[in-house]
């Protein structure tokens, strides 16, 4: 069972890392991002691309995540000049756009058949007491451990952090206010575009890498956001690493092992039908 | 059928002639683009006129091709009987992953399916579809055999299928599921179940995909996972966004894109894939244009708004007959009524009454508690403590919809009519029964009404919020409230509001209760006034008294 855990906690924290990117555009920009997760297969891939061209290793890592954030960050561009002041169902149905947008192009450029991705960190090992971290897991879990933490004190500490709460509830005001609110959308939309560049890349060495599958990362990752309701930071890191070992733990069972992908959906199914305990109406009178 | 309609159904019909003589290539070509289109038409239904996002619609197309096989491999059910059969499997399974979704708003049904897609995909056919291991296609009967007679077949289906969905529009349901696009509070108040609406959508989304599914199936023999991959759905939901799914034309277009693109794409040499950026591109356009596809934009053009707006004097004539019974005078009751959001208490025990017949004023500043107190007594909010009753009637946790049915009716305090619908065709669904057109007329008049076919969107927003007044009375309602009506009109459009609020319970035996800034209004209306603020009742009486009160003066003016 401990096995287990640790086991899953590599893929969990990759999770994890994503449904707080869909939070944050969530909660900030008012956008269910469906091309959250292929962005950081688009980075991943570039990466990878750029190793395999003899590009040094920790360069091409770095390059990677860049290109999610501009990528990202160019998303953000087009959601804040032309859908500024549409519904959250408009600007998302224009992400699953560019959802099918960025996947097609990558086929093109990356084809679809798994690459051999070199572990992050291969020479660090962890040993404490009978288990084994590797440098994978101990990216992940530091990762999410330091982007809960920024995020916290981003939004409560700094400035910036508090007009980006004030922004994501009342739009409007904080423009009249004189908040610069195209940059500081662009910005959450590019930094959220560098997490799902690492989180993907965090997590390709460990399992079927195509472009695709890479890019159907967003299903745990929504099912994640969705239990945090898309709001919860902390419930989102929670129920993505709960996702990771239930996945896991199905894995282990021969009966079940093949119906690994069923997990996401069936969590959001539960989420779902937890959820409408109460009825909820849209926008105010 | 509208002219232009008929005369894209009769195009139809030649282009299938045509088709039909030219080499077999041409007419699977064609037979492809008509399976496209059917898909295409599915999110049509669900996106186009419902307002969802559904992330499955080639998965359904994939459940109706499994069943389709399953039954020429199995069974001896006819090709036409199995193809049915199959599309009516994909409804069940739709509405399991749809009911979950569909209590909530915005766009966990997109969730969902995707969701599923992907669930589907990788457990059930990447296992193979029936038939396709033992080399067992479906068999398709002697007319229908060649490409020729199956493209003709496939014309056939999607010209029923969309005379159907066409034929849906002039129905409640299709009003139904354009309201529920606009606003799902709206929809509510009208008296109809947003959850019932929402899933009827996706399931008819599902029958139409479902369709699609049996006749790719029969097309190519069988399927396999390839043919209904998860990005598949994903394209196709995003040429129905691009082209205007829910017209017959953007369908058409559609399955002109899915089909006769690629193979054009092909002899340009030019890779396939270009297509499904393209249509992203386009539908990210189409988008910000804020349009509803491309068909709207080659097809006719909407009027400008402000148009042609008639408008019908009242006539005298017979007084509207009451559907309340008269010798019953209801009350309807909200008593103690408590709302608090943390520590902030919006409404402290709030007790209000108004008779059948006469006209209660709800008066009070900004902030005050008045439409949390519309909210509670409608049901788009439950109270922490608190009653409301009609006469004997305990109306405590029924939902919105079913209190609206009841006879409680609201406005809003922005309109909330149905852009896309006529003027009678609004007042009709708002109706919520039989409402033949001289009563439409009849509405329309009293509150000076546009033409009964005159689009809604076509009219000004003074003429909207009459329209929305009209709505309620004609589902003869026992108590109408009314949040602000008179917000957004000219000094002489309230005064004539206000004329004809005076008359609204003699003539259609209703209790009246007015959330209103316009003092003059409230004074010229109402039998009584209740004052509100901070959520308490701070006065209560005669408006004349109120009016002149001191505590009234206090806490508007803070004197």
């Amino acid at each position: 069972m401990i096995d287990t855990a640790i086991a899953s906690l590599t893929s969990g924290g990759a999770y994890a890392l994503l449904g707080v990117g869909l939070v944050l555009t969530y909660r900030m920009t008012g956008v269910l991002n469906f091309a959250h997760a292929v962005v950081g297969a688009f980075g991943t891939y570039t990466a990878i691309v750029a190793f395999e061209a003899g590009v040094g290793y920790g360069a091409a890592m770095i390059l990677g995540v860049a290109v999610a954030a501009l990528l990202s960050g160019g998303i953000g561009v087009v959601m804040a000049r032309w859908f500024a002041e549409e519904a959250t169902i408009v600007r998302s149905t224009v992400t699953i756009a560019i959802f099918l947008g960025v996947l097609v192009v990558g086929f093109r450029l990356f084809g679809d058949t798994p690459r051999v991705v070199p572990a992050l960190l291969p020479g660090v090992r962890l040993e404490v007491g009978t288990v084994t971290l590797t440098g994978s897991t101990l990216l992940s879990v530091g990762g999410v451990a330091v982007l809960a933490g920024a995020v916290a004190w981003f939004l409560a500490k700094t400035r910036t952090g508090i007009v980006l709460r004030a922004v994501s509830e009342r739009p409007t005001t904080a423009r009249l206010l004189g908040v610069p609110l195209r940059t500081l959308v662009v910005a959450v939309w590019a930094v959220s575009g560098a997490v799902a560049g690492a989180a993907v890349t965090i997590i390709a060495p460990t399992r079927t890498n195509d472009y695709a599958s890479l890019a159907i990362l967003i299903l745990p990752a929504l099912a994640a956001a969705l239990l945090g309701g898309f709001q919860r930071v902390g419930a989102t890191i929670v129920a993505g690493f709960g996702i990771a070992l239930v996945e896991l733990m199905g894995a282990r069972i021969p009966a079940v092992a093949r119906y690994r992908t069923v997990v996401p959906f069936l969590v959001i199914l539960a989420a779902l039908l937890w959820m409408q305990r109460k009825e909820v109406w849209d926008e105010a009178r | 059928m509208r002219r232009g309609d008929l005369v894209l159904f009769g195009s139809v019909a030649a282009a299938t002639v045509l088709f039909a003589l030219l080499p077999p290539f041409w007419a699977f070509l064609a037979s492809s683009a008509f399976i496209s289109a059917l898909l295409v038409s599915s999110v049509g239904v669900v996106y186009g006129r419902a307002g969802m996002v559904s992330l499955c619609q080639v998965t359904f197309a994939g459940i109706g091709g499994w069943v389709v096989g399953y039954l020429g491999v199995a069974t001896a059910v006819p090709y036409p009987v199995a193809l049915v059969l199959g599309a009516l499997a994909a409804v069940p399974v739709g509405v399991v992953i749809g009911l979950p979704a569909l209590r909530l708003r915005g766009v966990n049904l997109a969730v969902v399916t995707l969701g599923f897609a992907v669930a589907v995909s990788s457990v059930v056919f990447v296992q193979g579809f029936p038939g396709a291991r033992t080399n067992d296609p479906v068999t398709r009967p002697g007319l229908v055999a060649g490409e020729r007679g199956f493209m003709v077949f496939t014309a056939a289906v999607f010209l029923v299928v969309a005379a159907a969905l066409l034929a849906t529009k002039r129905t409640r349901l299709g009003a139904a599921w354009e309201a529920v696009r606009h606003s799902e509070r709206a929809t509510a108040a009208l008296g109809l179940s947003v959850p019932f609406i929402k899933l009827s959508a996706f399931a008819v989304s599902a029958f139409v995909a479902g369709l699609a599914g049996g006749l790719l199936a029969a097309q190519l023999g069988f399927l396999n996972a390839r043919n209904v991959e998860p990005v598949d759905s994903l394209v196709v939901f995003v040429i129905g966004v691009f082209v205007g799914a829910h017209h017959v034309g953007g369908a058409l277009l559609g399955g002109v894109l899915g089909s006769f693109f690629p193979e054009l794409l092909r002899r340009l040499s030019i890779p396939q894939d270009v297509g499904p950026i393209l249509f992203a591109i386009g539908a990210t356009h189409i988008l910000a244009q804020g349009g509803r596809g491309l068909a709207e934009h080659l097809g006719r053009r909407r009027p400008a708004a402000g148009g042609d707006v008639v408008v019908l004097r009242p006539e005298g004539g017979a007084p509207t007959r009451h559907r309340a019974d008269p010798g019953r005078d209801l009350v309807l009751r909200a008593s103690g009524i408590e709302v608090r959001y943390g520590a902030v208490v919006a409404l402290e025990d709030v007790d209000v009454e108004v008779a059948q017949g006469r006209i209660l004023g709800l008066i009070g500043p900004n902030g005050a508690g008045k439409s949390t107190l519309v909210d509670v007594i409608t049901g788009f909010h439950r109270p922490d403590a608190g009653s409301v009753t009609v006469g004997e009637t305990v109306l405590d946790g029924l939902p919105a919809h079913r209190r609206a049915r009841l006879g409680i009716r609201r406005t809003f305090q922005t309109e909330r009519t149905v852009p896309a619908l006529g003027a009678g065709d609004y007042l009709r669904l708002a109706a919520g029964g039989h409402l033949d057109r001289a009563e439409v007329v009849e509405l329309l008049a009293f509150l000076d009404g546009p033409d009964p076919d005159t689009p809604v969107y076509a009219v000004d927003t003074g003429t909207r919020r009459r329209l929305e007044i009209m709505g309620c009375l004609a589902a003869r309602p026992t108590f109408l409230l009314l949040d602000e009506p008179a917000a957004g009109l000219t000094e002489d459009e309230s005064l004539r509001l206000a004329d004809r609020l005076r008359q609204v319970p003699e003539r259609f035996g209703v209790g009246l209760l007015v959330v209103e800034h316009d003092i003059d209004l409230v004074a010229a209306v109402c039998d009584e006034l209740v004052v509100l603020d901070f959520g308490r009742v701070i006065g209560r009486g005669a408006p004349d008294e109120v009016l002149a009160s001191d505590v009234v003066a206090e806490a508007y003016l803070g004197v």
